[in-house]
C-alpha cells in the first residue's frame, strides 16, 4: 500500500516536472508570465488603500490582515492552478472524450488527468502569497502554517473543480457551470467575511467553503488555534475524498469516443 | 461598411444559439455585484451619507453600470484570440481578404457580445432595483445618451485590447499585458469613481482610458448633465480615432515581419 502511494506520488511529481520543463522552453514568456501575475495581483492593493482611507476597519479586518487574506487567496489559487491545472478544464476533457488516453495508464486516472499540465503564471501567485506574508509579519511558525494553508486551500479548490467537472459524466453543458462555480470561491476569497451577513455567511462556511479555505486560516495565523487547524485539515481530507468518490462514480458512466490523440 | 455590418450580423446570429451560456455567465456578474453591494452597504453606515459626493445608492448604480460594461466586454477572450491568431498564423488568412483585420476584429467581437450586453443591461437594472428599491433620477433622453456613451466605451475597449493583443507580433504572448490593463481598468475605473482617488491622481485618471471606458458612462447614469455628456462624447471620439490609428500602426508594422510556416 505504502509503496503504491510512493510510486503514485513519484509519477505525479515527474509529470508536473516535465510539464514545467515544457513551459520553460520559452524562457522570456515564462518569466514575463510570472512577473506580470505578481504585478496583476499587487494592483488590488490600491483598492484596499482607498477603502481603508474611508474606514480603519473593513469587515473586522485591519489593512495588514486584508493583505494576508490576499496572500492566502493568491497562494491557494496558485497551488491549485500550478499543480492541478487540468482539474479546471475537466468538463472539457470528459466532453471531448480525451479521457481515453489516461484510462490505459497503470496509475490513478484522476491524478494523471489533472497533473498533466501546469500554469506558469500560478508561480507568480504563489510568490505573491509569500510576499504578502512577509509584509504581514514573518516568523517560522507563521511561514509553516501559511504554507500548510495554501496547500490545504489549493487541494480544496482542486477538489471543488473536480466535483464540478465530474458533473459532465451525467449532464451536458456543465463546463459553464463548473467555470462559474470555480470563480465563485475566488471572488468571495478576496473580501473579508465581516461584510457578509446571515445566510450568506453560513453558505461561505459550508456550500462554498471559502471560510475553510481562507477565513479560518486567517484567524489561525492571527491567533493560533489547534481545534480550528484540525477542522481545516479534516475538511480538506473530506473534500479530497469526496472529489475522488464523485470522479470514480462518474467514470463508470464514461463511454469512449474512440478519439485518437497524441500526448507529448 | 456593409461587409462589417454583415460580419456583425453573422456573429450576432451565431450567438443567439448560446443564450443559455449568457444566462449562466450572468451568475458570475450577479455574485460580483452582490459582493460589492455588501461592501458598500458596510462602508456606508447611513445610506444617505455622502462619501466623496456619492450616496450609497449612487455608488451601487455606478458599480452596476461599470460592471455591465466590463463583464459584457469579454476582453480576456478577445485578447487571447488575437494572440492566438498572431502566434498560430491564422492572421495570414486575413491579409488577402478584402477587409481590414482591425475592422473585422472590432465588428466580429461587437456582434459576439451585443446580445450579452443587452441581457446583462436588463438583468443588471432589475438587480439594482431589487437591491435598492429605486432607480436614479434620469429621463429617457438621458438614457439614450448614456447608451451612446456605453456603446462607444465598448468600441474603445475593443480597440485598446486589439492593440494589446497585436503586441504578439513583438513578444510571443501579449496576454500578460492584458492582465495589467484589465486590472488598471478594474481597480481604478470599475470599483471606484475618479473622485475617490487623491486630488493629485484625478487629472491623470481623467485623461486615461478609464474616463472613456467606464467612469464617463457610469457617472452620467448616476448624475446626468448635458455638459458632462458632451465632454465624455468628445473624449470618446478622440479615443476611437487614437485607438484605431494605434491598431493600424502596429498591425502594418507586424505583418511586414510576419513569417508563417506551413499551410
Amino acid at each position: 500500500m505504502l509503496t503504491a502511494v510512493k510510486n503514485q506520488l513519484k509519477i505525479t511529481l515527474l509529470t508536473i516536472k516535465f510539464a514545467l520543463m515544457r513551459e520553460m522552453l520559452n524562457k522570456v514568456t515564462f518569466v514575463t508570465n510570472i512577473i506580470f501575475m505578481i504585478l496583476n495581483n499587487a494592483s488590488f492593493i490600491v483598492q484596499w488603500i482607498v477603502l481603508y482611507s474611508l474606514k480603519d476597519n473593513v469587515g473586522g479586518y485591519t489593512f495588514n490582515q486584508v493583505l494576508l487574506l490576499w496572500g492566502i487567496a493568491a497562494g491557494t489559487y496558485g497551488v491549485s492552478r500550478f499543480f492541478f491545472k487540468k482539474a479546471f478544464s475537466l468538463a472539457e476533457t470528459i466532453n471531448n472524450g480525451k479521457l481515453d488516453s489516461f484510462l490505459v495508464q497503470p496509475k490513478n486516472v484522476l491524478l494523471s488527468v489533472i497533473t498533466t499540465d501546469v500554469e506558469p503564471s500560478a508561480i507568480g501567485d504563489i510568490l505573491y502569497a509569500y510576499i504578502m506574508l512577509f509584509i504581514y509579519g514573518f516568523s517560522i511558525e507563521k511561514f509553516l502554517l501559511f504554507t500548510l494553508f495554501i496547500f490545504t486551500g489549493g487541494f480544496m479548490l482542486t477538489a471543488i473543480a473536480v466535483i464540478l467537472g465530474s458533473l459532465s459524466f451525467w449532464f451536458n453543458k456543465t463546463d459553464m457551470i463548473a467555470d462559474v462555480g470555480n470563480s465563485l470561491t475566488t471572488n468571495f476569497a478576496t473580501y473579508p467575511d465581516g461584510i457578509f451577513k446571515g445566510v450568506v455567511k453560513g453558505i461561505l462556511y459550508t456550500i462554498i467553503p471559502v471560510g475553510m479555505i481562507n477565513y479560518i486560516p486567517i484567524k489561525i495565523l492571527t491567533e493560533f488555534n489547534l481545534g480550528l487547524t484540525i477542522a481545516v485539515l479534516g475538511f480538506t481530507i473530506f473534500m479530497i475524498a469526496l472529489a475522488f468518490f464523485v470522479f470514480f462514480k462518474g467514470l463508470k458512466k464514461y463511454s469512449s469516443s474512440n478519439l485518437m490523440i497524441a500526448r507529448l | 461598411m456593409r461587409k462589417y455590418l454583415f460580419i456583425f450580423k453573422s456573429e450576432l446570429m451565431s450567438n443567439l444559439q448560446y443564450v443559455f451560456d449568457i444566462f449562466v455567465g450572468f451568475i458570475g456578474y450577479f455574485i460580483m455585484l452582490f459582493i460589492l453591494f455588501n461592501l458598500w452597504e458596510y462602508m456606508y453606515s447611513d445610506p444617505s451619507e455622502l462619501i466623496n459626493g456619492y450616496t450609497m445608492s449612487q455608488m451601487t448604480w455606478y458599480v452596476i453600470v461599470t460592471e455591465i460594461l466590463w463583464m459584457t466586454l469579454g476582453g480576456r477572450k478577445l485578447c487571447r484570440k488575437i494572440c492566438n491568431d498572431v502566434r498560430g498564423g491564422n492572421i495570414a488568412y486575413n491579409i488577402n481578404k478584402p477587409y481590414s483585420y482591425i475592422g473585422y476584429s472590432l465588428f466580429s467581437h461587437l456582434g459576439g457580445i451585443a446580445l450579452k450586453g443587452l441581457i446583462y443591461t436588463i438583468l443588471g437594472m432589475i438587480m439594482g432595483f431589487c437591491f435598492l428599491g429605486e432607480f436614479p433620477t434620469i429621463n429617457i433622453f438621458s438614457i439614450v445618451a448614456v447608451l451612446i456613451t456605453g456603446i462607444l466605451a465598448t468600441i474603445i475597449s475593443i480597440l485598446l485590447i486589439t492593440f494589446i493583443g497585436l503586441f504578439s507580433f513583438i513578444i510571443e504572448d501579449a496576454n500578460p499585458f492584458y492582465w495589467l490593463y484589465s486590472k488598471f481598468i478594474l481597480v481604478l475605473g470599475t470599483i471606484f469613481p475618479i473622485e475617490y482617488f487623491p486630488a493629485v491622481m484625478q487629472p491623470i485618471l481623467t485623461f486615461s482610458p478609464i474616463y472613456v471606458v467606464s467612469y464617463g458612462p457610469a457617472k452620467l447614469f448616476v448624475d446626468f448633465s448635458w455638459s458632462n455628456f458632451l465632454s465624455v462624447l468628445i473624449a470618446q471620439i478622440i479615443y476611437v480615432i487614437i485607438g484605431y490609428l494605434l491598431c493600424t500602426l502596429i498591425y502594418k508594422k507586424g505583418v511586414k515581419n510576419l513569417n508563417v510556416n506551413g499551410g
